[in-house]
């Protein structure tokens, strides 16, 4: 072993030792937060790091940036193999894979590290060309988030070109160590042809120390940068429960009973390690907040900086909690979204500095339509949305804090088992003169309904809404299907309550409603409320409460594939319809096609004509969340943005499958002094039944 | 400061309600009760009062059988400090009645502010506060829509009609709160917590013989069904006549 | 034969409608137990003794005439003091009084310092033999209460308006009665008296309210509303939230969900479509009356009375004949 080994091998020491230091560090931090078991569905976890890791699905969303990034993302991979070949060379000088590879697979090897460090430079070129020309809105972030993501570009390019040169020298200095496979390398090589033997061989084993020490430059500055995620994303995508269907979008379960001070959270102890890991897997690209319906209707709210705030506040309070000595491993780049406090390191210990108002203002918190565009978009499966509600939870449980137009909701909750100020008695009123049976009805005939129709409070006692309740009911009816409805024993399941962060109102009408289902044994039931189908068929289960739910405009798509639906055919005037998916329809249940189909198949002839953003890249209508009990106060409002889109398809109606975006929809269109006619899925097929 | 709240426990305003078997009682079936409003308005003002002042003591007294000691519950989620409870088979609908049970209770007290509903929502007759403070020999505010406290003296707003009077007084004083003072807060689920464990006293009622009784309730006529009388302004006249006859409030 | 008091409420030197109402309960309370004398008690400053001669026109027999500088405003305990000293060395078999602003205040002092049963808000009163029966909307205004009254004096505090003032003329005699407490002594003193902000009560207390929504079109219009609100005289104004957020009306004026919850005796809506937040708002007033273009507009499922036109029209006439209704009021 020479000098240069031994030398190497300290140095390798060195910076590995500082790095796992740091690793320590960010794993002790992790570990102040809340523990939750995230070690379960195997399979499926490494499945979603297939596909959204390594295939970089969620990447790909957007084309272009999209293959930049992935280019220098596999590239990455690809390009650690080589690394890894030269830290060995390190070590036992002239190291090479050849020794101990099958030639072709040698070949095959060689040629992409030569082949991708061109791409992972070219990429890195575009990134450059992206952030200074071409100044996507989402990348704008402030001087130190510039600066951080062009020493990673520089580095970066360095590293490749770093590697390129090393191998082109070597080429000049020994052919034979750098096959034709490293075609790019050799073609480099050529204009240091004729340079002295000790010249190359200097050249040579500078560039190689220069790679080395760029490597472990860059390993070591990993923790001090957004480019963390390189370290972290993989495993977040093992972890996180964003990436399976409906299972993952239900909000986080809570325990009550728990004897404990404070709930929900307000400081990064009170999250569990997995939010924090989501803070160090933040690359801060910014989707989450592009795709905001909130932020781009220019309110503060802003996914990513829910993140970075997290991580910022962890990085501030993790020395605190773990009485950290070694006061050089100070706090964490502090930069992002321009938060005035978190420049504020000095407070950092201040009485009542926290996470909570010091970093993340209530404004933000209730700004946000819990539609899930961010968790979407998010391509390391951070949960923003997670963060969210368990701030809301403290904000309520806690210290009662909230937009004082809730309140009203609220106690309407708790005395009427509705969010609004209507007599319970009138519940049913809707079917007054339509011989529907109730549950008890039925049971003291000692009968039970093939399904239960719940009805939902905007179906119950909105007007309009109640006109959706209707032409479901005489569509059931037209299809001889035997139905039930709770009447006034139907009240509230508690959602609302949920998504504004009262988990206390939530689980007492939860467990209400399903006392009552129970007792009825229903198995399975109808909705036409997404709201209410999520909640009771997905977020049930948690209290125990298991029923098989489907949404109206899945069912009525089954009636009319089984042909059930007495459909006139006459009136085969074209119809153009823009269907708008309703968020917690599509993002949190995969519900895209039903509705179309249920459109299909109803009207004899329908121009389906799509807005820009739609399916899983829908816009919000502005209801979710607990919004549609909240004032907005800021920015344009989120109806009218989407309402534009929509009337811009030139569509002759606006079709919902949701009693909330028909509000709001309604709302825009007058608001736009349009005569376009919103209506749900349920009454375009009802004006179509043929019945005697 | 040493605070007293009286409160009642009142059925939901909300309710649509039906008249019991007995014809002189509401049919309580399916009722949600709840504190009153115009009680938890003045509690809402005790609380914020005690807030302002610094130490001190916010006390609720209800009267009334066991079911009211989760309305004195409610209080304690609120923020108040311990409940007691003027045990009684029923709570009659005489004002004074009352208002002499909770002068008993209240005499010894030494608060330095007793706040009342300015009425309740059941019987809405809005005695008790008053009549109370008169048996006490107190002064009192009634119907306050505003109320500033510093060093022993008060200024509160009451509204006329079509007007408003601002008074001047001293403590110790009882006020009944008008609506618009304060808004209720929400209990924290750690109130609610907290509050399980506050101080709950109950006590037997020294109520006056009541003078007043219910005969009979009764639902009003039923609204006849809202009706269009007319179309544009020709229409007019026919409205105000069943204004001034009809509805009676014109 | 039984005799009567009567509080006869007065404003300043003024006085007011109740007044003559409680006067003609009393009246008609006294034929019916053989036509005994109603006293009517009017306190104010100097001169309301002759203003306060006409309620011999309700069937006052004597008018109790307190007369004091300070009484210009409402001296509470020096008129609770007065009233029940009166009471005390008389027999009356009831004192009435309006269940007005005074009236909440003063009926409980008298049922204390008398200690004599007390109704509040009667809207119906009938004496047989021993017992006076009254009638008395409780649960805001969703169940009338019969109500038993035993004891001598009751006292009767009437619901303004719910009585109309009959006529029942005589001679009235007026007796100058001198406060019992000095006036200017009372521990609830008042420093100032507020004309109505802007003349017009506040949402939260006004018997009327008339409310404008988007079926007005432009913000100048709105003045059609203020003006059918001033010839109520006693009216508040009120917005729906369309219109709040256009900034048309002051927050402050929306009634509904997100704003202010009311429950008036009458709510004039005018140009409101009757959206779920609105109502959720003002669905308790005692009566609605709805103007708008749009038949099928959910407001007139609520109202009890509703006229299909354009607000621009019809509101201006309401206006002219609600202002012709209130004269001599």
């Amino acid at each position: 072993m020479s000098a240069q080994n031994v030398v190497f091998l300290f140095v390798l020491t060195i910076a590995f030792g500082l790095f796992s230091l740091n690793v320590q560090r960010l794993v002790s931090y992790m570990r102040l937060g809340l523990p939750e078991n995230r070690s379960d569905h195997h399979w499926a976890r490494l499945a979603n790091v297939a596909r959204v890791g390594i295939a970089q699905t969620k990447i790909l969303r957007e084309p272009i940036a999209g293959f930049m990034h992935a280019t220098i993302f596999w590239g990455f991979i690809v390009l650690t193999l080589g690394t890894i070949e030269i830290f060995l060379q390190g070590v036992f000088n002239g190291f090479s894979y050849e020794r101990i590879l099958w030639h072709p697979v040698y070949a095959l090897y060689a040629v992409s590290q030569d082949v991708f460090a061109v791409l992972v430079l070219a990429a890195v070129a575009f990134a450059f060309y992206r952030r200074l020309v071409l100044h996507p809105r989402r990348l704008e972030g402030d001087r130190i988030e510039h600066l951080d993501a062009y020493v990673i570009l520089g580095l970066i390019a360095g590293l490749m070109i770093t590697l390129l040169l090393t191998n082109a020298l070597l080429s000049v200095l020994d052919p034979s160590a750098v096959g034709p496979e490293k075609f790019i390398s050799r073609a480099l090589g050529r204009p240091f042809e004729n340079i002295s033997v000790r010249s190359a061989r200097t050249a040579q084993l500078t560039f190689w120390w220069a790679h080395v020490f760029l490597v472990l430059i860059f390993l070591n500055y990993l923790p001090y940068s957004k480019h963390l995620h390189v370290v972290t994303s993989l495993i977040n995508v093992y972890f996180s429960n964003t990436s399976w269907k409906a299972e993952e979008a239900v909000m986080r379960p809570m325990d009550l009973e728990a004897d404990t001070d404070t709930f929900g959270a307000a400081d990064v102890e009170q999250l569990t390690w997995k939010n924090l890991l989501d803070g160090y897997s933040c690359t801060e690209c910014g989707r989450c907040t592009a795709a905001c319906p909130a932020n781009l209707t220019g309110k503060v709210l802003s996914p990513r900086k829910i993140v970075v705030n997290t991580r910022q506040r962890l990085m501030e309070r993790g020395p605190v909690l773990t009485r950290e000595t070694m006061a050089f491993f100070g706090a964490d780049l502090v930069h992002g979204e321009g938060h005035a406090a978190a420049a504020s390191l000095g407070a950092a210990n201040g009485a009542g500095h926290r996470l909570l108002d010091g970093y993340i203002t209530e404004e933000e918190l209730w700004q946000c339509t819990s539609c899930r565009a961010c968790v979407q978009e998010c391509p390391v499966s951070i949960d923003q949305l997670d963060i969210i509600n368990q701030m809301r939870r403290h904000l309520v449980l806690s210290e009662s804090r909230f937009p004082a137009e809730v309140q009203p909701a609220f106690e309407a909750l708790e005395r009427n088992g509705a969010p609004w100020a209507f007599d319970p008695g009138d519940r049913a009123r809707w079917a007054d003169g339509m011989s529907i049976p109730t549950m008890a009805d039925l049971a003291e005939r000692g009968e039970r309904p093939d399904v239960l129709f719940w009805v939902g409070c905007m179906g119950s006692f909105d007007d309009r809404a109640k006109k959706i309740t209707v032409a479901f009911a005489r569509i059931l009816q037209a299809c001889g299907i035997r139905f039930a409805i709770l009447g006034q024993e139907e009240h509230c399941h508690g959602d609302p309550a949920r998504r504004m962060g009262n988990e206390y109102l939530y689980q007492m009408l939860a467990k209400d409603t399903i006392d009552t289902l129970n007792r009825y044994a229903v198995t399975t039931v109808v909705t036409s409320c997404p709201h209410c189908f999520h909640q009771i068929g997905n977020e049930f289960p948690q209290l125990g409460g298991n029923y098989e739910v489907i949404h109206h405009s899945t069912y009525i798509e089954r009636l009319l594939q089984l042909g059930l639906v007495p459909l006139g055919t006459e009136d085969g005037k074209r119809l153009t319809v823009a269907y708008h998916d309703s968020c917690y329809l599509g993002r949190y249940n995969d519900v895209y096609e039903a509705p179309r189909e249920t459109l299909r198949r109803a009207l004899p002839v329908v121009n389906l004509v799509e807005a820009p953003r739609s399916r899983d890249r829908g816009l919000c209508c502005g209801a979710g969340g607990g919004r549609m009990w909240m004032e907005e106060r800021q920015g344009k409002r989120i109806n009218i943005e989407r309402t534009e889109e929509l009337l811009a398809t030139g569509a002759e109606t606006i079709a919902v499958a949701c009693p909330f975006c028909l509000t709001m929809m309604s709302d825009g269109v007058k608001a736009k002094q349009s005569s376009v006619p919103v209506v749900d899925v349920a009454e375009l097929v009802a004006s179509r039944l043929d019945i005697a | 400061m040493k605070i007293a709240v009286c409160i009642k426990r009142t059925p939901d305003s909300e309710t649509r309600f039906r008249i019991g078997a007995s014809g002189s009682a509401i049919d309580e079936g399916g009722v949600k009760f709840d504190m009153d409003d115009f009680a938890s308005y003045a509690v809402e003002v005790a609380l914020q009062l005690k807030e302002k002042t610094g130490p001190g003591e916010v006390v609720a007294i209800a009267l009334g059988p066991d079911n009211v000691q989760e309305t004195l519950r409610k209080a304690m989620s609120m923020g108040v400090d311990r409940g007691i409870q003027l045990k009684a088979d029923a709570v009659p609908f005489d004002g004074l009645a009352i208002a002499k049970a909770l002068a008993a209770e209240l005499e010894a007290g030494a608060f330095d502010l007793i706040f009342f509903g300015k009425h309740a929502f059941d019987t809405g007759s809005g005695v008790v506060g008053t009549a109370t403070a008169e048996l006490l020999d107190l002064p009192c505010v009634t119907a306050a829509s505003k109320l500033e406290i510093a060093n022993g003296k008060g200024t509160a707003r009451r509204e006329l009609e079509g007007a408003a009077e601002m008074v001047e007084f001293s403590l110790p004083a009882v006020v009944t709160i008008d609506e618009g003072i304060a808004r209720p807060r929400y209990p924290s689920l750690k109130g609610i917590m907290a509050a399980k464990k506050k101080p709950l006293e109950a006590k037997p009622a020294q109520l006056g013989t009541p003078r007043v009784a219910v005969k009979g309730m009764a639902l009003p006529p039923d609204r006849p069904p809202g009706r269009i009388i007319g179309e544009g302004s020709a229409a007019v006249s026919e409205l105000v006549k069943l204004l001034q006859t009809e509805a009676k409030v014109l | 034969m039984a005799n009567f008091l009567v509080f006869a409420e007065t404003r300043g030197a003024e006085l007011r409608k109740v007044a003559g109402e409680a006067v003609s309960v009393a009246r008609r309370l006294a034929d019916a137990t053989g036509g005994g004398e109603v006293h009517a008690l009017v306190a104010g400053p100097s001169g309301v003794g002759q203003k306060a001669e006409t309620l011999g026109r309700f069937g006052a027999d004597v008018v109790l005439v307190v007369e004091h500088v300070a009484l210009t405003t409402f001296a509470r305990e020096a008129i609770a003091e007065t009233v029940a000293q009166r009471a005390n060395s008389a027999s009356y078999r009831a004192i009435v009084l309006g269940f007005s602003a005074q009236g909440r205040d003063l009926g409980p002092r008298l049922a204390a310092k008398l200690d004599a049963p007390l109704v509040s808000d009667v809207t119906d009163v009938e004496i047989t033999g021993d017992s006076l029966t009254v009638k008395h909307p409780a649960y805001a205004n969703k169940v009338i209460v019969t109500l038993t009254v035993s004891g001598a004096p009751a006292i009767v505090s009437v619901r303004p308006s719910a009585f109309t003032a009959t006529e029942s003329p005589r001679a009235a005699r007026l007796e100058p009665l001198a406060p019992a407490v000095d006036p200017t002594a009372g521990r609830v003193k008042v420093v100032q008296v507020i004309e109505g902000a802007r003349g017009r009560p506040d949402l939260a207390d006004a018997p009327v309210i008339v409310a404008g929504g988007r079926g007005l079109k432009a913000p100048e219009n709105f003045k059609l509303v203020e003006d059918l609100a001033d010839a109520f005289g006693n009216a508040a104004v009120g917005a729906t939230r369309a219109v709040t957020d256009e900034g048309w009306r002051p927050h402050a004026d929306q009634i509904g969900q997100t704003g202010r919850q009311v429950s008036p005796q009458l709510y004039v809506a005018v140009g409101i479509s009757g959206a779920i937040q609105h109502l959720a708002g003002m669905r308790s007033s005692k009566t609605i009356v709805a103007i708008n273009k749009d038949r099928e507009a959910p407001i007139f499922k609520v109202a009890d009375y509703g006229i299909v036109g354009d607000v621009l029209e019809v509101v201006p006439a309401l206006t002219q004949a609600v202002r012709e209704a209130k004269k001599g009021h």
